[in-house]
């Protein structure tokens, strides 16, 4: 799962972009509605009002010798449409157009049939909403009023419908917040799992805690491990059958090689053929490495198969094969052998003791000194080689590990393969490798650290019995 | 000395057949398994060299039909395969040795010689460099020279001639020791060494130390 490159998508944004998307439209359509449905009733409400005053003027209009004019006075007039909030103005028109009384400046209503109607219209740069009354003998009464009342009640409608609704539609995402954090807890217990594995676990990932959903995504990455299971299988398979077929043909040849170097013969053909033997005995070297290594890679997927080993015991077998190589080297070859109980696999220890043997006898000259140690420190079992060669320098401790590395310089007839193994079989171990200077030797000093025997170990047997105890 | 040598690998059997053919023995060659089970059955050897990996029947059922027919004779298996593995399985259906391939000519003619020598058991007389054993007589010369050995001693040189070219822990050599009293304490065991060792030298025979963990028999070239 590469985050660097590409978009980076998350299901909980993509889920609340899509929820505050739709919650918006939602609440704004029913605030919409709402707003329009009161708005309607409340300016019906006014507009009734209004009218109100508009009849009381109606019936003001009086015909008479003295021609048509208001019964009431002006002033009067204008305390019955008084209002404490808005403006309020009145016209009334003669059905020839002539102004009986009110504002003259009013413009006339539009033409209508009905016995009222209600417009809106600017009066002297204000909007007025206005009640337009047509009295029984033909007189138009206008009696308009600011729309303070009316903004006023928008705006309180507007307040107690959008508050609350906003506040639900806020903990609606805040609870849909939450909900997909908690609904993604299984995909933070997968992700924690797979963090956890080395790169060579590929057990199958277990989809009993799984959501539904998750499931096939499990499925289809358990096939992926399986097929990844496959290749590696087939890859070590084809290493260690390469590598055993190479032992036999590699085994013919030295032997020949080795039986003509016993004749009589000249130097020249004697040097040519003692390369081809040195040749042929790095060939099998390299062919035993590499069977190592993919002996311990294919171990990485079979660690439950830890059996309790002494690497005392891995030691002594150790000492039964190198003493005489190291002897014909003239090289000291000794021991420090007390109990180290690790859980173990008794097939790659020796793997990593000959390699660590194998290159201290190769660096270390003539008349030199290589010393095995096993036993515990505290309670930290090891295994550890010491020379009095020329060392490993600082800077090259963490790149002799790595595989075909070679220090530069240096002469002897390495595969590079030697330390990468040890590395690998430690890793198999969960163990530690510490590559140092020599205190005693001076030399190269190689520890492997490894864990202990737990005490509920109890199951693995064989632990009292076997003992071989060394002074 | 009769020897059959086992192997479908051409080059690497006539490699061990001109070897062994050199050191004086008489060779006959098998590359199936189930030609070396009827020469096995018709015949009789002192020992048979068996490679592991046949085209037919593997070594270890070679092994075991032989074994199966109460057939005594020596057997070093030689194994492409994992070593460890193959070594307990050979060594749990009877062989007397085992070599990993690939393996230096020396070692193969030296766990030949020990083990035909095993087998040739009891001689009265062997002659090592210099030394010459009389172990009827318990008795050991240098050149003309008589050379006396405590019984320590004697169980000492006897447990490495039983063990040429093999690495003796001191646990091993306090284990076969063990029968004549009590069980000797390492220090006892390097005193007893230091003194076989000194009376021998002189014939080129020499006791290698492993530091720490036991000793080593260097017959020189023998």
């Amino acid at each position: 799962m590469s985050e660097g490159s590409g978009r980076v998508t998350s299901i909980r944004s993509r889920l609340l972009r899509f929820l505050i998307g739709s919650l918006l439209l939602m609440v704004s359509g029913a605030a919409l509605v709402t707003y329009w449905v009161a708005l309607e009733s409340a300016n019906n409400a006014y507009d009734r009002s209004l009218l109100e005053p508009a009849f009381d003027i109606a019936d003001n209009i009086q015909i008479d010798a003295a021609g048509v004019h208001l019964e009431l006075e002006e002033k009067a007039l204008e305390a019955l449409v008084y209002d404490q909030v808005d403006r309020v103005i009145f016209q009334v028109r003669s059905p020839e157009g002539t102004i009986i009384g009110g504002v003259s400046d009013l413009p006339p209503p539009p033409d209508f049939s009905s016995q009222n109607i209600f417009v809106n219209t600017d009066y002297r740069g204000q909007k007025f909403r206005i009640a337009v009354l047509r009295a029984s003998n033909g007189y138009l009464v206008q009696v308009g009023e600011t729309l303070n009342k009316r903004n006023r009640l928008l705006r309180e409608i507007l307040v107690a419908e959008l508050v609350p609704t906003l506040l639900i539609a806020m903990a609606a995402i805040a609870l849909a917040w939450f909900g997909v954090a908690r609904a993604l807890i299984p995909l933070g217990h997968l992700r924690s799992e797979l963090l956890s594995r080395g790169p060579r676990d590929l057990r199958q990932l277990k989809d009993s805690a799984a959501p539904v959903e998750i499931v096939p995504v499990i499925n289809a990455f358990n096939g992926l491990l399986d097929q990844l299971h496959d290749a590696n299988t087939r890859q070590q398979r084809f290493l260690a059958n390469a590598a055993h077929q190479l032992r036999t043909p590699l085994a013919g040849l030295q032997t020949h090689l080795e039986l003509l170097l016993r004749r009589e013969l000249s130097t020249e053909v004697r040097n040519e053929l003692q390369q081809m033997h040195g040749a042929t005995v790095r060939a099998s070297r390299l062919a035993n490495q590499l069977l190592a290594l993919a002996k311990a890679e294919s171990a990485a997927e079979e660690w439950h198969n830890l059996e309790i080993v002494d690497l005392m015991t891995v030691a002594d077998a150790a000492a039964r094969s190198w003493a005489p190589k190291a002897l014909a080297q003239q090289i000291d070859l000794g021991f420090v052998l007390k109990r180290a109980v690790i859980p173990g696999d008794p097939l790659l220890l020796p793997e990593l003791l000959d390699n660590l043997i194998d290159n201290a006898l190769r660096y270390t000259p003539r008349g030199g000194v290589v010393t095995v140690s096993t036993g515990c420190v505290g309670d930290v079992p090891y295994l550890s080689v010491d020379d009095s060669g020329p060392g490993i320098p600082p800077a090259e401790r963490r790149r002799v590990r790595e595989r075909f590395y070679r220090i530069a310089g240096t002469s002897g007839d390495g595969s590079g393969l030697g330390l990468a193994i040890v590395q690998e079989v430690v890793d198999r171990h969960d163990g530690d490798l510490d590559i140092s200077t020599s205190i005693e030797l001076g030399g190269a000093c190689v520890q492997a650290t490894f864990r202990r025997i737990h005490a509920n170990a109890g199951r693995i047997s064989g632990l009292a019995g076997e003992s071989g105890s060394h002074p | 000395m009769r020897i059959l040598v086992v192997e479908d690998d051409a080059l690497l059997a006539t490699g061990l057949t001109s070897a062994l053919t050199r050191a004086g023995h008489a060779i006959e060659h098998a590359s199936t398994g189930k030609h070396a089970d009827l020469l096995l059955i018709e015949q009789k050897f002192d020992l048979v060299v068996l490679d592991v990996g046949l085209p037919d029947i593997d070594g270890f059922e070679v092994l075991r039909r032989m074994r199966q027919r109460r057939s005594s004779t020596s057997v070093l298996v030689l194994t492409a395969r994992d070593a460890v593995e193959d070594r307990v399985h050979g060594l749990d259906i009877g062989a007397d040795d085992y070599l990993t391939k690939p393996f230096s000519v020396t070692e193969f003619e030296a766990r030949v010689r020990a083990l035909l020598r095993r087998a040739a058991a009891p001689v009265a007389r062997w002659s090592i460099a210099g030394l010459t054993i009389d172990l009827a007589a318990k008795r050991v010369r240098i050149g003309e020279q008589q050379v006396y050995l405590t019984p320590r001693e004697w169980g000492l040189l006897e447990l490495f001639l039983a063990h040429p070219g093999h690495v003796l822990s001191k646990d091993q050599i306090a284990e076969s020791l063990y029968s004549f009293d009590e069980q000797l304490s390492a220090n006892a065991i390097e005193v007893h060494v230091s003194r076989l060792r000194g009376k021998i030298e002189a014939a080129g025979v020499y006791i290698r130390t492993v530091r720490g963990f036991g000793y080593l028999w260097d017959g020189g070239d023998e």
